[in-house]
């Protein structure tokens, strides 16, 4: 996908040294939110690498900024001033793209899954797939395509035993149930990497593992690059290798 | 392509959007049954006004012009004319056979050539009908039926002549037709139509008589006017006795209640305004002369009259143009009889001559469309308000979608996208629900004046029996592009806010 992405090649993927290099690189990137009058550093410099293929999993407690490194990573975000070049993403500064290439970036190369699921309400399970490729194809490219995504659509949801209630409302789902279906939705486009915000947080011990089952599947079968943000130990544990965060500073598996 | 699948969802699943709809709707079949109903009532106004005078009028009040005869026949030669007629026209005082006087306008015309350059002939209401009018279900309408034999072919062209035969001489003559309100002993029927009135009047001696009170039959009315010499001081009163030959309806209250057609010849008498032959040294009494040329033998004195009225071959539009021919063959007229007519008469278009009324109609119609445009700025507020509102509420699902790479556009346009659908569904269901308001708006109104005994459009007000209920197409287009633009633009403050919301901020709101 990579080779044939508007993005991708906008990130240069079309240099020589490309299969080689880290698909991600965070050097000393920073983080301030302004909160009135006073100035919260969230990231104080953080610095990693994540290669392809690769599950790294990012360890910290609440408000160590994991969901900002996350949030910055997927292009949602931008670093502080003067950190701009701090994230490359196979090679490109993720600061110095344009609103519409990090717009493109987040539609061809990165799928989000998301702590509380954030399924759109009004949508079917279906529907809410669907939205990835609506979103990063505009009118004319899905339509065209419409009939290859419903059925991509359809498999991943048989894939992650939603099948049988693709018309269903994420209100008549389960907590389990809605994340499948965010993750299916977050595969949909083929993505490069994926980030996930605590994907398990909001589930019970057993639901959780089935769902951390199915991305360890997913990882198998794609060979799918992942960053997971997780306050879990068990999640961690999996993982290929484990950041670890503290007030905004990585402090081992850097 | 998810802002068309959002904006069908969007719309479909909650309230807010719904009531939206609804409020757009309402603003836009209020504004189009105003207009509807404000300018049909000026449209009925130009039209009834032409039908009752004609394209063009040639006016010399009071005194009147001789030699007219001669003016029609230079009228009518004229490519441009279809039709001339004389007409006086004068204030007076009719007596009714209940004993009440009423000031009326009495106008004196020639049957024929009055309905070839009016629309007389189809005024006159009492008349053979084949078929029931649309409102009268029951087919209650005396013209269908007959009122104790009467005649209404009969009575129809009586109507036409201006003229009653004369039981007791078995001769013809001169009648009035009455506006269909003037004797006010028709009752105007909800079908439409006009039933006559009985009466019981107190005698002298304490008895009650029963009056014939449909005057087309046997009534006769009294007729007052004031004749006036050339310097416009009253002579004597004139009164005379007319027979009723029928009633006419124009539709416009103001005439149906004020004017009272009499035959010329009649009129002329009475205003002393008809032709006569005297020695060259005797003058009527009040009569004026146009500084005829000394003759040895008696002299023949034309008749006079204060209107000729003009009817075009053209459309309306052609008003102008046959104005401006009217006074040039004016002006051969009066070269030809230098010094015995007015050498600049009023001469006016139909709409000129309601100039006044039409202007102050058309300022009325343009100011209550601008105080109900203003009111329809509420629906644009309405939208915005409910906009900003859904835009809070779906804060996340725009979080969502900027985080699955749609652009900030793509996000407003979702938002722009659903004030415009609110605005198609709402100005389209708008407009439908104003044409059916429009074109029920008199049965609607009947039923007002049944059940609740309402009647807003009181016909002694708004000059017209009958309530306009057509929809014009082009202000009905007009009035719903500029809605849906409207929500359009109140849609596009929210969508705005909406693009520039901070992705991560959006998805953390709660």
């Amino acid at each position: 996908m990579l080779s044939t992405g508007t993005a991708a090649r906008a990130l240069g993927a079309d240099q020589p040294d490309a299969a080689n290099a880290p698909l991600l690189r965070v050097d000393n990137l920073r983080k301030t939110y302004y909160l009135g009058r006073v100035d919260v550093p969230v990231l104080r410099g953080v610095s990693l690498r994540v290669d392809r293929g690769e599950f790294v999993a990012v360890l910290g407690a609440s408000g160590s900024g994991k969901s900002t490194l996350l949030h910055l990573l997927g292009g949602l975000d931008r670093p502080d001033k003067g950190s701009e070049s701090a994230i490359e993403y196979q090679g490109r500064a993720l600061g110095a793209m344009s609103a519409w290439e990090l717009d493109r970036y987040r539609a061809e190369e990165v799928g989000f899954v998301f702590q509380f699921y954030h399924l759109l309400p009004e949508l079917t399970v279906l529907e809410n797939v669907l939205l990835g490729p609506m979103v990063r194809y505009g009118r004319l490219r899905y339509m065209a395509r419409a009939k290859s995504a419903r059925a991509e659509a359809e498999e991943l949801l048989n894939t992650v035993g939603l099948g049988h209630r693709l018309r269903h409302r994420p209100a008549e789902l389960s907590g389990g149930e809605r994340q499948r279906v965010a993750i299916a939705r977050a595969l949909i486009n083929q993505p490069t990497l994926l980030l996930a915000d605590e994907p398990t947080g909001n589930l019970d011990h057993v639901t959780g593992g089935k769902i951390l089952d199915m991305l360890m599947e997913v990882r198998r079968r794609r060979n799918q690059t992942m960053v997971v943000v997780t306050h879990d130990e068990e999640t961690a544990r999996r993982a290929d290798r484990v950041i670890r965060l503290m007030d905004g500073v990585v402090v081992a598996g850097q | 392509m998810y802002q068309a699948l959002l904006t069908r969802r969007y719309l479909f699943s909650k309230v807010m959007p719904l009531l939206a709809v609804v409020a757009v709707m309402l603003c836009t079949s209020m504004v189009i049954v105003i207009w509807s109903v404000m300018g049909g009532f000026l449209n009925m106004l130009i039209n009834t006004g032409r039908t009752l005078t004609g394209d063009v009028s040639i006016i010399w009040p009071t005194t009147g012009f001789r030699y007219y005869e001669d003016l029609i026949e230079r009228l009518e030669k004229d490519p441009m004319v279809a039709a001339a007629a004389p007409m006086i026209e004068t204030p007076g005082m009719i007596h009714l056979p209940d004993g009440r006087n009423e000031w009326v306008l009495i106008r004196g015309v020639e049957g024929k050539s009055y309905a070839a350059v009016t629309e007389y002939a189809d005024i006159l209401w009492w008349k053979p009908l084949d078929k029931p009018l649309p409102k009268d279900k029951l087919g209650e309408d005396p013209r269908l039926h007959g009122i104790d034999g009467t005649s209404w072919k009969q009575i129809y062209e009586n109507g036409l002549k201006l003229e009653r035969t004369n039981p007791a001489t078995g001769e013809a003559e001169p009648a009035a037709v009455l506006g269909i309100e003037v004797s006010r002993f028709n009752y105007r029927e909800l079908g439409g139509f006009y039933t006559p009135r009985t009466r019981n009047v107190p005698q002298p001696d304490g008895s009650f008589k029963m009056l014939d009170l449909f005057l087309p039959r046997s009534g006769q009315v009294t007729l007052n006017v004031l004749p006036t010499d050339t310097t416009g001081k009253g002579v004597e009163t004139a009164t005379a006795i007319f027979p009723v030959a029928n009633e006419f309806q124009s539709g416009l209250y103001e005439t149906d209640k004020q004017v009272v057609l009499v035959r010329l010849d009649a009129l002329q008498k009475m205003l002393r305004m008809h032709p006569y032959t005297a020695a060259p040294e005797q003058e009527m009494s009040g009569e004026e002369t146009f500084a005829a040329a000394p003759e040895t033998g008696p002299v023949h004195v034309p008749g006079r009259v204060t209107h000729v009225l003009v009817r075009g071959k053209g459309s309306e539009e052609n008003s102008a143009e046959l104005k401006a021919r009217v006074w040039e063959i004016y002006d051969e007229f009066a070269a030809a009889h230098r010094g015995e007519v007015p050498l600049s008469p009023t001469i006016l278009t139909w709409r000129e001559m309601n100039g006044t009324f039409i202007t102050a109609v058309e300022k009325e119609t343009a100011l209550v469309l601008v105080l109900f445009c203003f009111m329809s700025v509420v629906a644009v507020f309405l939208v915005l308000a409910i906009f900003w509102s859904m835009v809070a509420e779906k804060t996340k699902d725009i979080g969502i979608l900027r985080a699955m790479g749609a652009s900030r556009l793509g996000v407003a346009w979702v938002w722009v996208r659903y004030g415009l659908a609110i605005g198609v569904v709402g100005t389209l269901t708008g407009a439908a629900v104003a044409w059916a308001m429009v074109h029920n708006i008199n049965p609607i109104h009947e039923w007002m004046g049944r059940a609740m005994n309402i009647q807003i459009w009181d016909p002694r007000i708004y000059y017209f029996i009958q309530i306009p209920n057509k929809v014009n197409p082009t202000h009905a287009a007009i009035v719903v592009v500029g809605f849906i633009l409207s929500c359009a633009v109140g849609a596009a403050i929210p969508a705005g806010r909406a693009a520039f919301l901070h992705p991560v901020k959006a998805l953390r709101f709660e």
